[in-house]
């Protein structure tokens, strides 16, 4: 988004004088709301940040949580919506060479990453191209630079048919000792390393800073592309240069180029710069304007000790890594460029690395009453069994095989459940302990497009259920915002209560939110904003991976009960939109409380030993969770619905399809049911005996003494695995 | 103690996960060798791991394959030193004529990973002298380039007389032609395949209805240095 009048008025008076056009670039550049969260700055200071293990909160590229005494993980999310609607193979691919950077500025292994994809309908040919092309980026960047892709979220909806929202995030373990925390002081030489720099990418986040324009090719100029070979030499060479503790400080060259880099590294440490330009190394001949902007991809600076140069060489030949010395800090506060000795740019660092935050104007829409409609017994009640097929085929249920098939989830020799076993992955340290790391993104858009509070607040108790079905203890999250446009108080609104929402729920979890993103703008040309979305990715630890948990049912005869109270929540549900197209009612209240209580209750019963498999229940209710443990386990099951603990219900498909927070499914060792009830007892919490894990491919779901469904395993075994190609790849 | 280089080219990414198998789960002496650094002198056995050596330009492996640390690699046949290649080093091998046939596009056009069953016929050499011949090994494969192809006469003539890792019934991920999941030379000295056994040398990261099938090569390589084969 070009500057506006009166940012230039203020950056006359900051310099006293009227700006070069390479002074403008670097203003408009920085000033975007990608790089300056100019608009979002205020609210954001609501999050809880702190925590006794937050080594590093927001500031710097990642956050650093100690996740054991010795070990740190660093781990972030970013989101890469509007290259991807653009050109979405090269816009998914930079968005996760960015985040691995990240990781790699502060020094830490790069061991996973997740992908959170919010994406338009299978069938329609325009979404259809861009699922496929953000899906073969993410392949084809994260399986070359060797870092596993473990997790995510995918969620498909018609809002996203030409504006996708790609969110990633990466996970790096450190020991605690080899993290890059020191300053850079004067004198200290700026090196940039890795690609050179190009046309590409030129203003990219001023450009992801406004909503699409209608003929998308015009944007196309902004889009980097990626190289992951560059990247996967990046990643070598600086674990390289931090294990022989060669650089002072690493950041990467993201969103607003070489400027943003240079300006928020000197505005944090109250330093000045000298830049000189002719010596950056560059793909073709470029202006000093297109080099303080481009966007090009594969590229870091190290701050590196004027001692220790030769040795930095030597490293980066070796590994035949391109670098070139561009600079050094000095003590003035003022960053100063030359090109070919003349002065191109002089900006006190600190103006230009943070703008005037930007008080905007929110007001909830029309459409905000959704959320407050009651909306029983306006629909009839249908075929359950009919009920339960369809929402078996839902992509948004459906196995994502497609999807995760296509990502190497196994390289690094860490990946301990891997896609599709567990509600979260898990991960061996790696470090001849039994430790790991439980790692997990998810959001619901339908949630937040209705009730952006009290969905942001789901969204994040469904994170830390799902860390906690594993067997993890969950440690922290990070938070991406995907919003409409700020300067629309009827968009704005939405991304303040999303923000509140986690805000709150995050508090009432002790569960710091240690970093995060905002995504503006994400509307269409016509300004229709899509769903606006939460999307959290958390980390949990793991003592002994030895313990940890899978969905799948594993023993016939043992016991399957349910954790947690039902409540008549349909709002918002799955069910409603699969069967009666109904987006409307109050969705699940979080529960903060009951999360709490709950989640003690099964880490303890899985650290005794007392369960086989946990689910957490969250799309598609009790039926689709049973029914997921039963695919996946290839056993059959008898339960009995009337025996689910429940309040104020009065309809079979309400106990079904529920999308109540706070409650798992467990199967429960057939040898070990008196010692359950009776933890569950002692730590006050609900329990539900509701039936039996059996031999056969049968599933059966009575309701006191009559049937509700019946229904064969293989049969839904194959819509469950296969719905998904199906959408994508066509036929029936 | 027998030594073991891990060849390393700009871009591989599995050169870890091997180290730590072979260091940690099997008890032998092995190092990463950067391409450059790597001559024959010092080794009893050479891994070339899995990734991606130069991005996949071009094809994948092709670049890598016309590199010195190839070249010095060539002459390893004549001193009888075991190689073995693993995924992009399998695809490296074939185009070095190290091994016969091609490794093209899977079937459906995707990069795939997943674990599969996979059997050994006329095991011998090596890295196979502990597996019996029809002996299931379960692995997980991560490729897109993975489809082996040979002509006919090559396969009756040649690899019909050589150790072979053919996927199980059903189990065939790629469109392999024969279910051909990796080859050797008929003594078996030099062995590439798709899947990858450094992921499947530990229970803990075997998913469930698998078992760790790339223990055998490994044990065989162990066993095969120290006491011939």
């Amino acid at each position: 988004m070009p500057l506006t009048k009166e940012e230039i008025n203020e950056i006359k008076k900051i310099l006293g004088r009227d700006p070069t056009l390479e002074e403008l670039a670097m203003f408009e550049a920085q000033w975007s709301e990608h790089c300056s969260y100019k608009s979002s700055r205020l609210l954001l200071k609501l999050l809880p940040s702190e925590g006794k293990n937050v080594l590093v909160g927001p500031g710097r590229d990642a956050p650093v949580v100690k996740l054991f005494n010795d070990i740190v993980v660093v781990f972030k999310i970013e989101s890469h919506n509007h290259p991807s609607a653009v050109d979405p193979y090269n816009g998914a691919a930079t968005g996760i060479g960015g985040i691995v950077r990240d990781i790699l500025s502060l020094g830490a292994k790069p061991i996973a990453l997740l992908d959170m994809l919010y994406m338009g309908i299978p069938r329609n040919p325009h979404s259809n191209w861009l699922i496929r092309g953000i899906v073969k980026g993410i392949s084809d960047y994260g399986n070359r630079i060797g870092v596993p892709t473990v997790a995510g979220d995918t969620w498909f909806d018609s809002s996203f048919n030409t504006q996708p929202l790609v969110n990633v995030a990466c996970i790096g373990i450190a020991s605690i000792n080899s993290i890059v925390l020191d300053s850079p002081k004067p004198k200290d030489l700026i090196l940039i390393i890795g690609n050179a720099t190009g046309r590409d990418g030129l203003l990219g986040s001023s450009f992801a800073s406004k909503p699409l324009s209608e003929d998308v090719d015009r944007d196309i100029g902004a889009v980097q592309v990626g190289d992951p070979l560059t990247e996967k030499l990046l990643i070598d060479s600086i674990q390289l240069l931090v294990s022989r503790k060669l650089v002072k400080y690493i950041k990467d060259l993201g969103g607003g180029g070489l400027t943003t880099a240079i300006s928020e590294i000197a505005s944090d440490h109250n330093l000045g710069v000298v830049i000189q330009l002719e010596k950056l190394h560059t793909r073709q001949k470029l202006t000093a304007l297109e080099m303080l902007v481009s966007e090009s991809q594969e590229r870091m600076l190290i701050v590196v000790d004027i001692a220790k140069i030769r040795d930095v060489e030597e490293t980066l030949n070796k590994l035949d890594i391109q670098y070139s010395i561009i600079g050094y800090f000095t003590d003035d506060g003022i960053i100063k460029v030359f090109y070919n000795g003349i002065k191109v740019a002089e900006v006190p660092a600190k103006e230009l690395a943070k703008p005037r935050p930007i008080r905007r104007e929110s007001n909830p829409p029309i459409d905000a009453l959704k959320g407050l409609k009651t909306i029983y017994n306006t629909f009839p009640e249908p075929d359950i069994e009919k009920a339960i097929l369809i929402l078996l085929s839902s992509p948004n249920i459906a196995s994502k095989r497609w999807i995760f098939e296509q990502y190497d989830h196994e390289v690094g020799d860490r990946t301990v459940v891997k896609p599709g076993y567990g509600d979260a992955a898990v991960l061996r340290l790696l470090d001849s302990s039994s430790r790991g790391i439980a790692i997990k993104g998810d959001a619901n858009p339908r949630y937040t497009s209705i009730d952006p509070f009290n969905g942001a607040a789901n969204a994040v108790g469904e994170c830390f259920r799902n860390l906690i079905a594993v067997g993890s203890k969950p440690t922290a999250i990070v938070d991406e915002l995907n919003a409409g446009n700020p300067e629309k108080p009827e968009h704005f609104w939405y991304f303040e209560m999303m923000l509140k929402g986690v805000s709150w729920m995050a508090e009432e979890l002790k569960l710091p939110v240690v970093g995060g993103k905002v995504s503006f703008y994400n509307e269409d040309y016509m300004g229709r904003q899509v769903k606006p979305t939460t999307t959290i990715v958390g980390v949990g630890k793991m003592r002994n991976i030895s313990e940890a948990m899978t969905m799948d049912f594993k023993e016939t005869n043992s016991i399957i009960a349910i954790v947690g109270v039902t409540y008549p929540e349909l709002g918002g549900s799955e069910y409603l939109h699969q069967l009666f197209n109904i987006e409307e009612g109050e969705i699940p209240k979080p529960r903060p409380a009951s999360e709490l209580r709950n989640a003690r209750f099964i880490l303890n019963a899985i650290k005794h030993g007392l369960v086989n498999a946990v689910h957490d229940i969250s799309t598609g209710g009790i039926a689709i969770a049973l029914l997921e443990m039963a695919i996946l386990g290839e056993l059959g099951f008898e339960v009995d619905i009337s025996k689910v603990y429940a309040r104020g219900i009065y309809r079979v498909d309400e106990l079904l399809f529920s999308e109540t927070q706070a409650r798992y499914i467990v199967e429960v060792k057939s040898n070990r049911v008196d010692e359950f009830k009776s933890l569950a007892n002692k730590m006050n919490v609900n329990v539900s005996i509701i039936g039996k894990v059996v031999g056969s491919s049968k599933t059966s779901i009575f309701n006191g003494s009559k049937v509700v469904a019946i229904l064969d395993l293989n049969a839904m075994k194959d819509i469950y695995n296969n719905s998904l190609y199906r959408e994508i790849e066509g036929g029936m | 103690m027998p030594k073991i280089a891990i060849l390393k080219f700009p871009g591989t990414n599995c050169d870890e996960d091997v180290a730590h198998v072979l260091r940690n789960i099997f008890r032998l002496d092995a190092e990463i060798i950067w391409y450059k650094d790597f001559s024959l002198d010092h080794w009893d056995s050479v891994i070339i791991p899995g990734g991606f050596s130069y991005g996949d330009w071009l094809r994948a492996g092709a670049i890598a394959a016309k590199t010195f640390a190839i070249e010095k690699l060539k002459d390893a046949k004549d001193k009888g030193i075991p190689i073995l290649g693993i995924c992009n080093g399998f695809q490296i091998l074939v185009e070095a004529n190290l091994l016969p046939g091609a490794l093209l596009y899977n079937e459906n056009g995707r990069f795939i990973c997943r674990w599969v069953k996979t059997f050994v016929e006329r095991a011998k050499g090596p890295w196979l002298s502990l597996a019996r011949d029809g002996q299931e090994l379960d692995m997980p494969i991560a490729h897109a380039e993975g489809r082996y192809y040979v002509d006919e006469e090559t396969y009756k003539s040649i690899l019909l007389n050589s150790p072979l890792l053919k996927y199980s019934p059903g189990f065939n991920p790629n469109g392999s032609i024969y279910d051909i999941a990796g080859v050797a030379t008929e003594d078996g000295m030099i062995f590439g395949l798709m899947p990858h056994p450094e992921r499947a040398s530990e229970d803990v990261l075997v998913p469930r209805g698998f078992r760790a099938g790339g223990r055998i090569i490994f044990e065989s390589l162990n066993k095969s240095l120290k006491r011939g084969w």
